[in-house]
């Protein structure tokens, strides 16, 4: 069922619930790393592991709610799944509004377990791809010169290339060829290709 | 006498006349007078009906000390004055002289106000003859002191009529025993009469005294007749004939009828003695008299003082009885039977409110073993044995049982018996009470469901606060026991030949299984609503047990415990189920009062010590807010609370259940910051 590399992390302090989850992750097939405390979990983690975080709401040092924001705090972005005994409305709403993928009730059924897994393994794939993605664009925007810069940023726009020229005080053939270049760099044909790319990294159009 | 003045009830009769009633008293002394006259014509007539004897008392004595008796002593003179032409009228009529005259005079008020004078003093009020202390003072001044000193005066008139002076005992002594007789005779029947004389309707008591009265004249006419043996030196056997009636008489009539039969007796042997031949025919008529006065004195005397006694016991017994009464039925009022077993004679009384109390139909006799007989039969032989044990062992004791059999409702008997010492120091009788104690039981069984009722309810209600830790108590255990059975349905379905792995699972699962069992018993146990039932309690045991309750509570709410139990804490006698909830309630308060603390200072510290008296303390320490100031005892009243939401009933019934085990539980606040319970059971018996 698990993926290739994509590890499941367990955190609970009660130790027969760790060991039994861990089972019953291992048994599914799933790589799974189990962690006794929450301290344990932190000083450990490894971001560039896939994988999603399956965490006991209350525990003893840091609670759930808490070891979720000091990962995001640490710019991770794993998945968790929150474990929980009794089902609080405002710890849950807290939870899924920081990017949990999931809030569920101990004790827990296997599909809603494994299913919420498999809704945190393309989550996590997604957001992997995002940022491989959105890493690569970035190496091509940095061979840009600042003029060819400021022209995609009017172009995104949907100005044409004379408004543009008037905007950078320049001729309107100047912009043609600075366009051409920044098109070869950026590997796109169109300016639809071109808007969905800056669009992936988040440049805004001019104003 | 005065028949009006002898009408009027006697206290008011006594007061009247001493109060300033001038036109009575006037008239009164009028009647004085003319009964004074009369009574001297009477002795006159008696002197004169034969030559045989001289009268052998002087009435006008007797009618002029009943008069002043019930006068105040600053209206006698008018009495006197009253009294005095009487005298001269009956005195001329037989010429005595005029120095004689005065000096019989003189002699009988000087008897007469002396009698009146000592009698008012020491007798003070009627009745004259109720007791015998009363009685045996009237003869001895009426009939001894007064006539024997006013005769020194009186054995003159006899000397002033010619007679010689070597005669004047002779003379003091018939004044004196004329006096003396008079006093004896006519005094008491007089005052009895003046202190007036019940009327009752006619009954069997009247027909007695008639029978007794026709007795005894009969008795006496034969008795007092001259027989021969007086003249061999013997007294006739037949002279004692009046006497068993005379003491019939007393025995049951009192004062009444000895003083009644004293005059019958007196008429009688006057009249029989004038009529002759005489008992008393034995020499000259002077001494005739003196004998049959002596006779008279000696024999009314024990008479009378006889008579006052049986009135004084009679008094007494009807005293007694009345207070028998009161006390039957004030006891019945306050629903209490009162009984008494007497050791000697083996008899045992009851008062007819223990029939009740014991539900004993009327006909049946009042015993201790048909008391014993309506004992609930599960109280039988408790009861039986302690009164029967207190009977025979003499000793106070106290019990309480149930009576009714048969199914009937049960009514509650408090009984108590202490034993009654006698003169010797011995223990002559055992006496007790039974009261109704079943409204008290009653009550006393209501209050003690009902604070169970409230210790289970605020049980219920801590562990309804504490539900969402309580929940995650369970759901910990469960969640891995599913996972456990699931993680082995998987692992059989990929055909997994790892015997060992699958047996791991299911120890992890039998274990936590039972882990969730602990949970559920220890809920059951504080939910229960059952009898409180007392053994052998570890302190620390049950710490630890309900730390393990509060587990979850306590993460959730970031408190960390200290707990420090003493080695060799000895096992007190107490219900775990109550000592618990104490516990609890501690622990909770303890978290309560830390909300506003910041997460990493919360700590309770718990701790478990022997004390000096062998008994164990408990303290449990929180570092929060700690009590208001001097509110160290407040806490403990019901529905006193600190908290937001709190019913102010959690320590209240903290401390009851303390006292039913004999500790204590104080609170009070800690030197640097927050509060320590301490609760203190005390040793196990025996």
């Amino acid at each position: 069922m698990g993926e290739a590399g994509f590890t499941t992390f367990l955190v609970d302090d009660d130790p027969a619930v760790l060991r039994s989850i861990t089972r019953l992750l291992k048994a599914a097939g799933y790589k799974t790393k189990s962690y006794s405390s929450p301290q344990k979990f932190l000083s450990s983690h490894d971001p560039s592991i896939p994988g999603c975080a399956i965490i006991d709401l209350v525990m003893s040092e840091i609670d759930g709610l808490n070891l979720q924001q000091a990962l995001i705090d640490a710019g991770s972005e794993r998945p968790i799944i929150f474990l929980t005994g009794q089902a609080d409305i405002s710890s849950s709403v807290k939870a899924m509004k920081a990017g949990a993928v999931d809030f569920l009730t101990k004790p827990v059924k296997r599909d809603a377990l494994f299913s919420a897994l498999t809704h945190a393994a393309e989550k996590d794939a997604v957001s992997r791809q995002k940022r491989k993605e959105s890493k690569s664009i970035g190496d091509l925007l940095a061979t840009l010169t600042h003029r060819e810069r400021e022209v995609l940023e009017h172009v995104i726009a949907g100005r044409l290339n004379k408004q543009i020229a008037a905007s950078l005080g320049t001729v309107e053939k100047t912009v043609k060829v600075h366009r051409g270049r920044m098109m070869a760099k950026l590997g796109v044909r169109c300016v639809a290709d071109l808007v969905r790319l800056a669009d992936k990294v988040g440049i805004a159009p001019v104003h | 006498m005065d028949s009006r003045v002898s009408a009027l009830p006697t206290r008011e009769r006594h007061n009247g006349l001493r109060r300033d009633d001038l036109p009575r008293t006037i008239r009164n002394s009028v009647i004085v007078a003319l009964a004074y006259y009369l009574g001297a014509e009477l002795a006159f007539l008696i002197g004169t009906l034969s030559d045989r004897i001289f009268a052998p008392f002087w009435p006008p004595n007797v009618v002029l000390f009943c008069a002043l008796l019930v006068t105040s002593p600053r209206r006698w003179w008018i009495f006197i004055l009253a009294a005095f032409p009487a005298h001269i009228a009956a005195e001329a009529r037989i010429g005595m002289p005029t120095g004689q005259l005065l000096v019989a005079f003189a002699t009988n008020c000087s008897v007469a106000v002396l009698n009146a004078f000592a009698v008012q003093r020491i007798l003070v009020e009627p009745p004259w003859f109720g007791s015998i202390r009363k009685a045996t003072a009237y003869v001895f001044i009426t009939a001894f002191v007064s006539p024997a000193l006013c005769s020194f005066g009186g054995a003159f008139v006899q000397i002033l009529g010619g007679g010689s002076i070597e005669n004047y005992g002779l003379y003091w002594a018939r004044w004196y025993a004329s006096n003396a007789l008079g006093s004896l005779t006519l005094g008491p029947i007089a005052m009895i009469l003046l202190e007036g004389v019940k009327t009752s309707p006619f009954g069997l008591r009247h027909l007695e005294a008639a029978l007794v009265a026709l007795l005894l004249i009969v008795a006496c006419i034969f008795a007092f007749e001259d027989m021969p043996t007086i003249a061999s030196g013997y007294l006739p056997a037949l002279l004692y004939l009046p006497l068993p009636i005379i003491v019939w008489a007393t025995a049951r009539f009192g004062a009444k009828g000895a003083s009644g039969t004293v005059f019958v007796v007196s008429l009688v042997l006057i009249w029989r003695t004038l009529k002759g031949p005489s008992l008393f025919d034995i020499g000259n008529a002077e001494t005739n008299v003196f004998a049959m006065q002596l006779f008279l004195i000696a024999l009314s005397t024990p008479i009378l003082l006889l008579g006052a006694a049986i009135d004084e016991t009679r008094h007494a017994e009807i005293l007694t009885r009345a207070r028998e009464q009161r006390i039957s039925f004030a006891a019945a009022s306050s629903r209490v039977g009162l009984w008494q077993y007497e050791i000697a004679s083996g008899t045992f009384w009851a008062t007819e409110y223990c029939r009740t109390l014991f539900g004993l139909p009327p006909d049946v006799p009042l015993d201790l073993d048909r008391l014993l007989s309506r004992v609930h039969p599960s109280d039988f032989l408790t009861a039986s044995g302690a009164l029967k044990s207190a009977i025979t062992r003499p000793m106070t004791m106290e019990i309480e049982f149930r009576v009714g059999r048969n199914g009937e409702e049960d009514r509650w008997i408090s009984a108590r018996a202490q034993p009654v010492i006698g003169d010797d120091g011995k223990t002559t009788a055992m006496t007790g009470a039974f009261a109704d104690a079943t409204l008290r039981k009653t009550a006393e069984t209501e209050a003690d469901m009902q604070r169970q009722e409230i210790a289970h309810l605020m049980r219920v209600s801590m562990l309804g606060e504490l539900s969402g830790g309580l929940a995650h108590e369970l759901t910990q255990p469960l969640t891995a026991i599913l996972s456990n059975a699931q993680a082995g349905k998987i692992l059989l379905a990929k055909g997994n030949k790892n015997l060992a792995e699958i047996g791991d699972i299911f120890d992890d699962i039998i274990t936590e299984d039972d882990r969730a069992g602990e949970v559920i018993h220890r809920l059951r146990g504080l939910l229960k609503k059952g009898e409180v039932k007392y053994e052998a309690v570890d302190m620390n045991e049950l710490i630890t047990s309900t730390l393990r309750l509060l587990h979850s509570e306590l993460i959730d709410r970031r408190i960390s415990v200290d707990s420090d139990p003493a080695g060799d804490l000895v096992q007190v006698r107490g219900d775990p189920v109550q000592l618990q909830q104490i516990l609890l309630n501690l622990f909770m308060n303890a978290m309560d009062a830390m909300d506003g603390v910041a997460p990493a200072r919360r700590t309770i510290s718990v701790k478990t010590a022997t004390t000096d008296e062998g008994g164990i303390v408990v303290r449990i320490a929180d570092c929060g807010t700690g009590l208001p100031p001097s509110q160290e005892q407040s806490v403990f009243q019901p529905f006193f609370t600190t908290k937001k939401r709190g019913l102010g009933l959690g320590l209240s019934i903290c401390a009851s259940i303390v006292k039913l085990h004999g500790g204590t539980l104080s609170l009070q606040n800690n030197v640097s910051e927050g509060a320590t319970a301490i609760f203190r059971l005390p040793p196990p018996m025996g």
